[in-house]
C-alpha cells in the first residue's frame, strides 16, 4: 500500500495504480526523449547543467541602505498609536455626546485598542528588536497608546459614562437606622 | 424638540409648554388593561349591606328573584338560584336616603325613602323607575296599599301630621288631609281591609286610643272615635289587625291580648283577654311581639296570628270568626323565628326550631290549623363561626301536586343571607357584613409542606443542634419529599389533562394555600363594623374562613394589627385586632391565626382601664412576636406578650421608644417617653385651639414602606436628598369657621419623637374634606379651593439639601437642620373619596398615587405629575431630570382607570400590598364593593408579559436548533464528498 516515494499520504495511497508512478525522475542518458521531446527541440542540442535557471538571481546580500529601512519601519510602528489620534479625535466629534450605541460602540473601540495594544507590549518590543532607538520606539509607542485611552476616558467623561457625580453612588448609600421607635395616632 | 425650546422667545415657549405637556402625557406609562386581560388578576364583589326589607317576585317555583332594601340604602334585586345582583340602586348616603319602608305589590315595588321625603315606584322586573313624587315635609309614620275588590289601586302614607292618597300607576296624588289634633295625637299606623275606608290609627300614650277613618274616594273624615286605652304606649310595636277588622294588642304589664272592632260603627271598647286564661305566660323581661298576615292588600287579614311569648317561644293564636274569643292552635316551644307566607289560597307558617347544636330545622304548618305539612322539613346548618338567625324570609308556592313548596331566606346577625332549597340544601349565602368594611390588611400565605420542609432543614436552629450524619440523612429525606411532590404533582397533571376541561375546578380550599413563586397570592384580612372578621384569597376572591365576634358595639373602633408574619416557620402567623368601645372605652384583643381564622389560645392581658391607642414595636420575643404596647387612660402601658424576654428587652430600650397621642376634642398633639417601669413622661404638648381649627387626621407613614433611592439626581448629577424622616407625622387641620372667605385648612408636619413642627402650610379659602397621602419625603393632600370652587391637590416634598447630615443614623433629636420644603398645586377636575400611594417590595419601582373618584373609578396617578420641582421655565437640567413641565391643571385619562368599568360604589379605602416581584403592587379598594387588582407603575420589567407568546419562540428556537442539526451534518457529508473527489 505504502508508495514507493515513501511520502503517501492516506489519501494518495487509495489511488492504486496511480501511485506507481514516480514524483520525480533524472534522466541522464542522451538517447531518451521521453518527456523532454519538446524542450529539446525548442533549444537545439543545449544541454543545462542541473540547477541551472534563466532567470536571474537577485542579489540578497545585506547594504547599507537595509539598516534605514528596518529603523524606518520601526518608527512607523511606533508612532502608529499617535497617528491615530486625529482621526479618533474627528469621530468623537462627529458621534457627540449622546449615548446610544454608534457612540457607545465607538467609544469602546477607542478604549479597547490602546488597552490591548498596551497587553501585547513584548509582541511589539519584538517588532522592534532589530532597531537602535528599540526603548525610545517603545516609550512612544506605549505614549501613543496611553494617549489613545486617555482620549478614549475623556469621551466616557463627556458621554457621562464616568461615576464621577455623587449622584453615581447614590443607589448605594443605605438607608439611615432610626434610633427612635415612635408610634400613636389618634385617640381611639 | 427639546434642542429648539431652550432658544426660541418665551412668546414661543408659551405656546411650546402645552405642547411639551401632552408628548409627556403621551409618552408617560399607559395602564390600561387589554380587552383579554379583564378578570384575569382582578376580581370585584359587590355586596348590598344589611337586609332591612325583603321581598320574593311572585309565588311560584319558577321566579328567580328576589327584592331587599337594606341600611345602605339600597334597593336590589338578587337571583334566588346563585345569589347574583340582577340589579342594584345605590341611594345618597345618610338618612337622606334612608329606606322607610318597602311594599310589593305584583309588578310594583314602592319605597318611602329619606324619612318621608320621597315616595318611589319602581318595576320591578328591569329595576328601572316608574315615578318618583316628593311627599310634603314631616316625618313618616306608616304607609300600605289601599285596595278595593281585589286590585290594588292606590297607597296611603301616613306622616306625622298628614295623610295622602297615591296612585299606584303614576303616582300622582288623590288627596292629602291634615290629621286632627296631630299635635297631642301620635298617629302610628295605617290600615286597610279592602273596603271604602282608609283606617288611620293614633294614640295618647297611657291614656287613649284615636281610630280616624277617612274616605278612600275624596278623602273626607267619616268618623272619629276615642278609645280609653291606659296600658297602650305604642301602636307600632305591640299591635296588629287580624281577622276582619280587629285590631289585637298585647300588653305586657298586664298580661293579657286587648281586642278591639276598629270597623264598629259605634263607640266601641276594648275587651281584654287575659293571658293566664289561655294557659299562657310572657317570659321574663320580654316584650312580647305579635305577628300577623294581610296576604292581599284588597282583603283583610286573616284571623290566625303569632304571640311571642319568649325569646325562643311562639304560639299560633286564632281569633274566631266573630272576633269574641281567642283558641290558641299550636305552641311552638322551643322556636327561634316564625314568618307567614301564602301562595294562592293558601297560607303556611314557617316556624325555625333548634334541631341539635349545629343545625336549626325550619318546618311548615298550615295557618289555618295548624297542623304540620308533611315533607317539608328544611335544614338550616349554624355556622359556629356565623350569628345567630335573626329574620326568616319564606318564599312559598304550589308544586304541580297542589302541595306546597318553600324555600327560605334566613339573615343572621351577621348580616348574612342563607338561601335554602328543599330538602336543606344551601343554594348560597351573602356576606353582606362586607358591604362595610372597617379596616384591612394582606398577610402572605405559608410555605407548602414541601418548601417547609426545606426551610427547616436550611434553619440556623437545625443546623446548630445536628451534627453532620443527622444532616445529610435531614437532607437525603427532604429530597425524596420532594421528588415525592414532584410526582403527585405529575400524576396530577396527567389525571386532570384526561378529564374535559369544564370539569377542571381550581378551587381555592384552606388546604390548599400556598405561597406562588412571587408571592402574588395573599391572604386578605378584612374587618367589617359588625364585627365579623374575613380571610379571603387576593387571587380568587374566595371567602376562606370567617369569624363572627358577638357582643361587638356597632360604633366600635378597630385596630388590625399583624403581630408575626408567615416568615417564622414553625410558628404560626399572629394578627391582633384591638376592639375599642367607644362607650365604656374599654378595649378587647381578639388574637387569631391570619390563614385560618382561628383564634389563639393566648393568654391575654387584663385591660381595665380605658386603651387610648397602641403601637407595635420592632422588639420580638422568643416566638418571633412583636411586641404591642397598650397605652392606657393614665398614659401607662401594658405589652403584649409580656414574657420576661420582652419586659428585658423594653427595660433596656424603654428611652428610645416614643409614642403620641392626638386628640381632636382637646385640640392637643402629645408626645410621651416610656419609662423603665411602663409608665411614662410628656416630653412635649402642641395645642391647636379648637375654637379655630380642628384636628381632622394624622397620618406617619408606614412601617413596610422601604425607599430605594435616598436622594434626587439633578441635572447636573449633583444629589438632593430626601428628609427621610420615619417620625415625621403630617397633621391636617380644618377651620371651625366655614364661610368660604374665611374658611381655611392647614397641614402641619410635626417630628412624633420631638414635637418639633418641621414644616406648616396654611391653605386660605379652602376647606375639607380632605385626603391626604404621606410616604417617604412627600404629603398629597387634596382640598376644596372655596375661592375658586374647584377641588387642588397640593404636594409638599422636604430635602435635605445636597449633603447628608447623618448618613448612617437617623436620629429625630439630633437634627439641627430643618429641611427644604417645596410646594407646589394644581387643579384636578373632580372632587375625590380616598387617597392611597402604591407600594412595591423595595421602593425602587416608581410610585403612583390611587385615586378613588366618586364615580367608583380608581385613577393611577403618576407622582412625577405631582412634583413640586416641575419648572415653569424649561431648561436644560429640568430636561435631563425628565420633569413635566408645570402645567395647573391635572388631567385624567380614562386609560388611567385601573378598574376599567369595574366600578366601586361608596369606595370607602384602598390598601395596597407590596408582592414578591418588584415591580407589581396588589390592590385592594373597598367601599360597598370589593376590588382586587394588580398594579404596575413602572410597567412589568421583571417579569415576561402576561401574553408573552411562548410558543412561538420556542417553535423557532427548536427550528433553529434543528435546522443547525441538519446543515451540520450536511456540511459534513459535503466536506467528506469534496475530499473524495
Amino acid at each position: 500500500m505504502a508508495s514507493p516515494g515513501g511520502q503517501g499520504s492516506g489519501a494518495l495511497s487509495t489511488r492504486g495504480g496511480v501511485a506507481r508512478r514516480m514524483k520525480w525522475a533524472l534522466e541522464l542518458s542522451l538517447g531518451n526523449t521521453r518527456g523532454r521531446g519538446d524542450r529539446q527541440s525548442n533549444q537545439g542540442d543545449v544541454m543545462y547543467p542541473i540547477g541551472y535557471s534563466d532567470k536571474p538571481v537577485p542579489d540578497t546580500s545585506i547594504q547599507e541602505t537595509d539598516k534605514n529601512l528596518v529603523e524606518k519601519r520601526c518608527w512607523d510602528v511606533a508612532l502608529g498609536p499617535l497617528k491615530q489620534i486625529p482621526m479618533n479625535l474627528f469621530i468623537m466629534y462627529m458621534s457627540g455626546n449622546t449615548i446610544s450605541i454608534f457612540p457607545i460602540m465607538m467609544v469602546c473601540m477607542m478604549a479597547w485598542r490602546p488597552i490591548q495594544a498596551l497587553m501585547s507590549m513584548s509582541a511589539t518590543f519584538k517588532l522592534l528588536e532589530n532597531s537602535n532607538q528599540q526603548w525610545l520606539q517603545g516609550l512612544v509607542y506605549s505614549v501613543g497608546n496611553l494617549l489613545g485611552s486617555a482620549l478614549a476616558i475623556y469621551k466616557c467623561q463627556s458621554m457621562g459614562l464616568l461615576p464621577t457625580h455623587s449622584s453615581d453612588w447614590l443607589a448605594f448609600i443605605e438607608p439611615p437606622q432610626r434610633v427612635e421607635i415612635m408610634g400613636g395616632g389618634m385617640v381611639l | 424638540m427639546g434642542h429648539c425650546i431652550s432658544m426660541k422667545p418665551s412668546a414661543k415657549m408659551a405656546k411650546l409648554v402645552p405642547l411639551l405637556a401632552v408628548f409627556f402625557y403621551l409618552v408617560c406609562v399607559s395602564e390600561a388593561v387589554f380587552e383579554d386581560q379583564v378578570g384575569k388578576f382582578d376580581w370585584r364583589r359587590q355586596y348590598v349591606g344589611k337586609v332591612l326589607f325583603a321581598s320574593f317576585d311572585s309565588p311560584s317555583q319558577s321566579s328567580k328573584k328576589l327584592f331587599v332594601a337594606t341600611d345602605k340604602n339600597i334597593f336590589a334585586s338578587l337571583n334566588s338560584r346563585t345569589g347574583d345582583l340582577f340589579w342594584r340602586h345605590v341611594d345618597k348616603m345618610g338618612p337622606e336616603g334612608a329606606v322607610d319602608t318597602l311594599l310589593v305589590n305584583a309588578q310594583d315595588a314602592l319605597m318611602v325613602i329619606g324619612d318621608g321625603r320621597l315616595l318611589r315606584s319602581w318595576d320591578t322586573n328591569v329595576g328601572g323607575l316608574n315615578w318618583e313624587v316628593v311627599l310634603d315635609t314631616g316625618s313618616f309614620q306608616a304607609a300600605c296599599f289601599v285596595g278595593i275588590q281585589d286590585t290594588v289601586k292606590h297607597v296611603a302614607v301616613l306622616k306625622k301630621t298628614a295623610i295622602s292618597l297615591h296612585y299606584l300607576s303614576n303616582g300622582h296624588q288623590k288627596w292629602v288631609e291634615n290629621l286632627p289634633d296631630s299635635d297631642t295625637v301620635k298617629y302610628q299606623a295605617v290600615y286597610s281591609g279592602g273596603g271604602e275606608e282608609v283606617f288611620v290609627l293614633g294614640m295618647v300614650p297611657h291614656s287613649h286610643l284615636t281610630i280616624t277613618v277617612y274616605s278612600l274616594e275624596d278623602g273626607e273624615i267619616i268618623r272619629q272615635r276615642s278609645v280609653e286605652a291606659p296600658w297602650l304606649s305604642s301602636v307600632e310595636s305591640s299591635c296588629v289587625v287580624v281577622g276582619r277588622g280587629v285590631l289585637m294588642c298585647v300588653d305586657n304589664y298586664t298580661q293579657a291580648l286587648y281586642t278591639l272592632a276598629i270597623q264598629a260603627e259605634d263607640s266601641p271598647q276594648f275587651r281584654q283577654v287575659l293571658l293566664q286564661s289561655l294557659d299562657l305566660e310572657v317570659s321574663q323581661d320580654f316584650q312580647p311581639v305579635l305577628v300577623s298576615t294581610q296576604p292581599h292588600p284588597a282583603r283583610s287579614p286573616l284571623p290566625e296570628f303569632f304571640l311571642q311569648l319568649g325569646p325562643d317561644h311562639h304560639i299560633l293564636l286564632q281569633l274566631s270568626e266573630d272576633g269574641s274569643t281567642i283558641a290558641p292552635l299550636r305552641d311552638f316551644q322551643p322556636a327561634f323565628l316564625v314568618s307567614f307566607a301564602t301562595t294562592g289560597e293558601k297560607t303556611v307558617a314557617a316556624v325555625m326550631a333548634p334541631k341539635n347544636t349545629t343545625a336549626c330545622a325550619v318546618n311548615l304548618f298550615s295557618a289555618d290549623s295548624g297542623r304540620r305539612l308533611l315533607d317539608t322539613t328544611v335544614i338550616f346548618p349554624l355556622d359556629a363561626n356565623g350569628g345567630k338567625p335573626q329574620k326568616l324570609y319564606v318564599h312559598a308556592f304550589l308544586k304541580k301536586d297542589d302541595s306546597v313548596g318553600y324555600r327560605v331566606l334566613v339573615q343572621t346577625e351577621d348580616h348574612a343571607l342563607t338561601f335554602i332549597q328543599q330538602p336543606g340544601r344551601v343554594v348560597w349565602t351573602r356576606e353582606e357584613a362586607l358591604a362595610d368594611v372597617v379596616t384591612m390588611e394582606m398577610v402572605d400565605l405559608p410555605l407548602t409542606g414541601t418548601q417547609a420542609e426545606l426551610e427547616g432543614e436550611f434553619g440556623k436552629k437545625a443546623a446548630i443542634q445536628d451534627g453532620l450524619l443527622p444532616m445529610v440523612m435531614k437532607r437525603l429525606s427532604s429530597q425524596v419529599i420532594l421528588l415525592q411532590a414532584w410526582m403527585a404533582h405529575l400524576w396530577k397533571l396527567f389525571y386532570e389533562a384526561r378529564k374535559p376541561r369544564s370539569q377542571i375546578k381550581n378551587e381555592v380550599t384552606i388546604e390548599t394555600l400556598s405561597r406562588d413563586e412571587f408571592n402574588l397570592q395573599k391572604m386578605m384580612v378584612m374587618v367589617t363594623a359588625s364585627g365579623k372578621l374575613f380571610g379571603i384569597d387576593s387571587k380568587s376572591g374566595t371567602i376562606l374562613w370567617k369569624h363572627y365576634l358577638e357582643n361587638v358595639q356597632p360604633n366600635a373602633a378597630f385596630k388590625l394589627i399583624v403581630q408575626r408574619t408567615t416568615a417564622h416557620f414553625p410558628h404560626p402567623p399572629q394578627c391582633t385586632l384591638l376592639i375599642k368601645d367607644k362607650d365604656t372605652g374599654l378595649a378587647t384583643l381578639h388574637v387569631f391565626n391570619p390563614i385560618f381564622g382561628r383564634k389563639s389560645q393566648i393568654s391575654l392581658p387584663a385591660l381595665p382601664r380605658p386603651i387610648l391607642q397602641s403601637l407595635l414595636l420592632p422588639v420580638i420575643d422568643q416566638d418571633y412576636a412583636k411586641c404591642l404596647l397598650l397605652v392606657d387612660d393614665q398614659y401607662k402601658v401594658t405589652a403584649f406578650p409580656s414574657t420576661k424576654n420582652v419586659m428585658q428587652q423594653l427595660q433596656e430600650m424603654a428611652s428610645s421608644i416614643f409614642f403620641y397621642l392626638v386628640d381632636s376634642e382637646q385640640g392637643t398633639l402629645s408626645g410621651f417617653r416610656l419609662r423603665k417601669d411602663l409608665s411614662s413622661e410628656l416630653i412635649w404638648e402642641v395645642v391647636l385651639p379648637t375654637e379655630v381649627q380642628k384636628i381632622v387626621a394624622v397620618k406617619g407613614k408606614r412601617p413596610s414602606e422601604h425607599v430605594h433611592s435616598q436622594g434626587r439626581v439633578m441635572g447636573d448629577r449633583s444629589v438632593l436628598y430626601k428628609y427621610l424622616n420615619p417620625n415625621l407625622l403630617a397633621v391636617v387641620t380644618e377651620s371651625t369657621d366655614t364661610h368660604p372667605e374665611r374658611a381655611f385648612v392647614g397641614m402641619f408636619l410635626v417630628d412624633g419623637v420631638t414635637g418639633r413642627i418641621i414644616h406648616e402650610a396654611v391653605q386660605r379659602k379652602a376647606r375639607g374634606p380632605i385626603h391626604f397621602v404621606h410616604s417617604e419625603n412627600w404629603v398629597v393632600y387634596e382640598y376644596w379651593n372655596t375661592k375658586s370652587r374647584r377641588n387642588e391637590f397640593s404636594v409638599l416634598e422636604l430635602f435635605e439639601g445636597t449633603e447628608l447630615y447623618n448618613s448612617t443614623v437617623f436620629s429625630s433629636l439630633d437634627r439641627p437642620h430643618l429641611p427644604q420644603v417645596l410646594q407646589q398645586s394644581y387643579i384636578f377636575p373632580s372632587p375625590i373619596t380616598t387617597m392611597e400611594a402604591t407600594l412595591t417590595e423595595k421602593g425602587i419601582t416608581s410610585r403612583h398615587l390611587l385615586v378613588g373618584l366618586p364615580s367608583g373609578a380608581i385613577l393611577s396617578l403618576p407622582k412625577m405629575f405631582l412634583d413640586p420641582r416641575r419648572p415653569e421655565v424649561v431648561n436644560e437640567h429640568s430636561r435631563e431630570e425628565n420633569l413635566i413641565p408645570y402645567a395647573p391643571e391635572m388631567p385624567i385619562r380614562t386609560e388611567w382607570f385601573i378598574n376599567y368599568n369595574q366600578t366601586i360604589s361608596r369606595l370607602k379605602g384602598i390598601y395596597t400590598a407590596p408582592s414578591g416581584l418588584e415591580s407589581t403592587c396588589l390592590v385592594v379598594a373597598y367601599g360597598l364593593d370589593i376590588y382586587q387588582t394588580r398594579v404596575y407603575p413602572s410597567k412589568q420589567f421583571d417579569v415576561l408579559k402576561d401574553d408573552y407568546d411562548y410558543v412561538l419562540i420556542s417553535s423557532v428556537l427548536f427550528a433553529l436548533f434543528f435546522a443547525t442539526m441538519i446543515s451540520k451534518r450536511l456540511a459534513e457529508v459535503k466536506l467528506l464528498n469534496r475530499a473524495w473527489r
